[in-house]
């Protein structure tokens, strides 16, 4: 039988109690939630700090959310290595500029993807963050 | 300071090896959840959250940890939701899950991270006025189901396990 440690992939069932675990013990030991869009409202405000301090300095957003790094900037950088560990270890790391589903739709070209996803991501940031997500 | 950000790096690993085996990170899963094709991100999310419900709760009752409740403003709830829902569709990834994309070579996810960088800024320019507006909209403070309903949350919580189990078995038996 195969170890679980060498199959390619696992049910999202078992990966998904697994997620949960983690949560459990990072609420126990640590006291901290999972959440990531918070992560990307304190990089923009380190980046406008390089540009601007004094008017970063006088925005009420990044007053109430401080631009550094924090707890949940390493959690996010984290998930990038465990992604690229996990896939390394089962070999399914694959180099891909466009997913395949969107490929079949809208075909091959990188530049209508990049743009879809830039304006699919900005959209998705504004709306998490209003909703508190 | 220090020991918080190795805290959360390794948490991070952990959460996102996880992630990957259960091929959560996929354009092609996350759309396929979202055209009712295929719910693989539905098992894992809401099994995730079983575990985490069950877990974290009883480490209240035991007085180990506190709860983190975040105020339910409809406004921002619900025009946020179907705004990030709009974004989510075109991206085909969400925050977290566009970072672990690009870990996984899926680099079309860089994209995503880039969006997501401007929308952050754009919200922080518009953050005063969304605090005068959609964000006083319905504002019903931290509460929480077994609040609302006034009972334990043991019986809340397995009666949400059953649903969810349900709703697991529909999901096999319609192979989504």
């Amino acid at each position: 039988m195969e170890k679980l440690g060498e199959k390619k992939y696992w049910s999202p069932y078992l990966a998904g109690a697994c997620a949960g675990l983690v949560l459990v013990l990072s609420v126990w030991f640590t006291g901290k939630y999972f959440g990531a869009s918070t992560s990307f409202v304190r990089s923009v405000g380190l980046l406008e700090n390089a540009i601007s301090p004094e008017r970063v300095s006088q925005m009420d957003y990044f007053i109430k959310t401080t631009p550094k790094i924090e707890w949940q900037w390493m959690f996010v950088f984290g998930i990038f290595i465990g992604s690229l560990l996990a896939s390394r270890l089962s070999g399914t790391f694959k180099m891909q500029a466009v997913p395949e589903m969107w490929r079949n739709r809208f075909g091959p070209r990188i530049s209508t993807r990049a743009i879809v996803a830039f304006l699919g991501g900005l959209v998705a940031m504004f709306g998490a963050r209003l909703a508190g997500g | 300071m220090t020991t918080q950000l190795i805290y959360g790096l390794v948490t991070g690993i952990l959460f996102g090896f996880f992630l990957q085996r259960g091929q959560v990170l996929r354009y092609d899963k996350q759309i396929g959840a979202l055209r009712l094709m295929d719910m693989t991100i539905f098992k894992f999310m809401l099994t995730a959250i079983l575990v985490g419900s069950v877990g974290i709760y009883l480490l209240k009752d035991l007085g180990l940890v506190k709860l983190s409740i975040k105020s339910t403003i409809l406004g921002g709830t619900i025009i946020g939701g179907l705004i990030f829902g709009l974004g989510w569709g075109l991206l085909g990834y969400c925050p977290g899950t566009s970072m672990g994309a690009v870990g996984e070579g899926r680099w079309d996810g860089i994209w995503g991270l880039l969006g997501m960088l401007a929308g952050a800024a754009i919200y922080a320019e518009a953050y005063p006025l969304m605090k005068r507006t959609v964000l006083t909209w319905g504002d019903l403070g931290k509460i929480t189901v077994p609040g609302i309903l006034g009972i334990s949350h043991w019986i809340v919580i397995p009666l949400f396990m059953l649903a969810v189990v349900g709703l697991f078995f529909w999901f096999e038996k319609k192979k989504l």
